[in-house]
């Protein structure tokens, strides 16, 4: 049951690793076109948070509801939550695309290959459709020139773009950034952040785990600091970046700016 | 090499026959048992692990010669045992030919469990959780991310071993059954002529060897879309 319109609503996530308890309960709500940073120090839970709204990690308790319908989990006596219903998961990751660190095209096919792979076999797009659609989507990213390239070909920059083209042939209702560009050479990360300002710009729903001090107080409109699983401060970005309240994200901030 | 000649109808013909038979058969099942053995060996189940594990560390552990001779005599033995307690049969005899293919297969089958292993895991991750934040189903990414990549990573130590079990084939002349070694052995011993005859039959395992590796590395260029050489 949600009331919300929320296009994304998370709900008290709970996780832990072994006796290791990550997640202590955080919560997220993002409306439509929302752009939410998290940030917070390594292993204050940031990414692990993200990858629990998929379901890449799956929480030990919480919600996560999508356009109004709730991922369905089971608790077994033992071991880790099992979803109810595996297809329901499946659907609903289509409208939560993911874009990694680590960029994780499929290095078997050329970039092209890459962006319309979920949208034919997932989507049950038609070839043609799906290429054409590819096509533009590379070619706002800025390597439609590259689309029959392999990814070993490709520098970090333009892997990530062709990730982010291959997230977005599929529509999502809300796109999952988890730290792009903390992979990158330094000179290559102007040219993802901007590609993520367009989409920004564009109305786009997403969720950005990062370290980029400057997208999160520019780019998005709600900022959420994390430290050691909870939510220690979250708000606008004019006022956690002008006035933060708490300690520890003001300390974050000071070592942040060097 | 006019005896050659002469007796080239049950050397090459027969006895040729009957060894890539016998290996084509226990390639076949051998795959499927490798591919079982390492899908074993990677879950998450741990009386599966332990199982395979016992597998590839036993079969790897014995002589091929042992396992070959243990497993067409006692095996046989055992088999019928089995089936008087139970009484779910009488008598069952292996034919020399299902005995050889499955006991190839069976230690073969061992090897290729670490080939097919080792090839997944050359898989990153990270294109495994890629498919399926895009909402790819298990076989879905199993047909279209996994197979494609491991076939590629598979293919060198893959063509390593077919080129050893096509020559473990000439274990099967021992439980009896008329291959090319067993024909060579039998006919040149005959006519005082063992050197003669071995030859052609080291002349044929050659031709098979460089006619798969051939056509291996065909495949393997295949499946190499993407991979960087160095």
């Amino acid at each position: 049951m949600n009331m919300s319109n929320a296009t994304l609503v998370v709900e008290d996530i709970h996780k832990s690793f072994g006796s290791v308890e990550v997640l202590k309960g955080i919560s997220l709500t993002a409306e439509k076109g929302d752009v939410i940073s998290i940030l917070g120090s390594s292993g204050s839970g940031k990414s692990t948070f993200l990858r629990c709204i998929n379901l890449l990690e799956t929480p030990n308790s919480g919600r996560v509801t999508v356009n109004g319908e709730t991922i369905g989990m089971r608790y077994p006596d033992a071991g880790e939550p099992i979803p109810v219903d595996r297809k329901q998961v499946e659907r609903l990751r289509t409208k939560l695309a993911m874009v990694f660190q680590g960029f994780n095209l499929w290095s078997h096919m050329t970039v092209l290959q890459n962006v319309i792979e979920a949208p034919v076999h997932v989507l049950g797009v038609s070839k043609a459709e799906a290429t054409d659609k590819a096509c533009a989507l590379l070619d706002k990213v800025g390597i439609l020139d590259r689309k029959d390239y392999y990814p070993a070909h490709l520098s970090g920059g333009q892997q990530q773009r062709a990730a982010i083209a291959r997230a977005l042939a599929m529509d999502p209702d809300v796109m999952l950034f988890d730290e792009p560009t903390s992979a990158l050479d330094p000179e290559l990360v102007g040219e993802v952040l901007k590609v993520m300002r367009d989409l920004a710009d564009e109305g786009r729903t997403m969720l950005v785990v990062t370290h980029e001090m400057g997208f999160a107080r520019d780019v998005s409109n709600k900022v959420m600091f994390l430290h050691q699983g909870k939510v220690e401060e979250e708000g606008a970005p004019q006022d956690m970046f002008n006035n933060p309240t708490s300690e520890r994200f003001k300390g974050f901030l000071a070592k942040t700016r060097g | 090499m006019e005896a050659i000649w002469e007796y080239r109808d049950l050397i090459f013909i027969k006895g040729g026959l009957l060894t890539v038979e016998v290996a084509v058969y226990s390639l076949i099942l051998a795959t499927i048992f490798g591919l079982l053995g390492s899908w074993a060996k990677l879950s998450k189940n741990k009386v599966a692990r332990a199982g395979a594990d016992g597998y590839t560390t036993i079969i790897r552990g014995i002589p091929d010669l042992v396992l070959m001779l243990l497993i067409f005599f006692q095996g046989q033995i055992l088999l019928n045992r089995f089936g008087e307690s139970t009484g779910l049969w009488t008598f069952v005899e292996i034919d020399p030919m299902t005995a050889g293919v499955f006991t190839i297969a069976f230690i073969m089958g061992a090897y290729y469990t670490e080939t097919f292993r080792g090839a997944f895991l050359s898989i990153p991750s990270g294109q495994i959780e890629a498919a399926t934040a895009c909402g790819m189903s298990r076989p879905l990414i199993f047909r279209r991310i996994i197979w494609p990549q491991l076939v590629r990573y598979a293919l060198p130590s893959f063509t390593n071993n077919w080129l050893v079990q096509l020559k473990t084939t000439a274990l099967v002349s021992l439980i009896g059954l008329q291959d090319i070694v067993y024909n060579a052995n039998a006919i040149g011993r005959k006519l005082r002529e063992p050197f003669t005859f071995l030859f052609a039959a080291l002349v044929f395992f050659l031709f098979l060897t460089a006619v798969s590796e051939i056509a291996l590395r065909l495949l393997e260029r295949r499946y190499s879309a993407g991979i960087r050489r160095a």
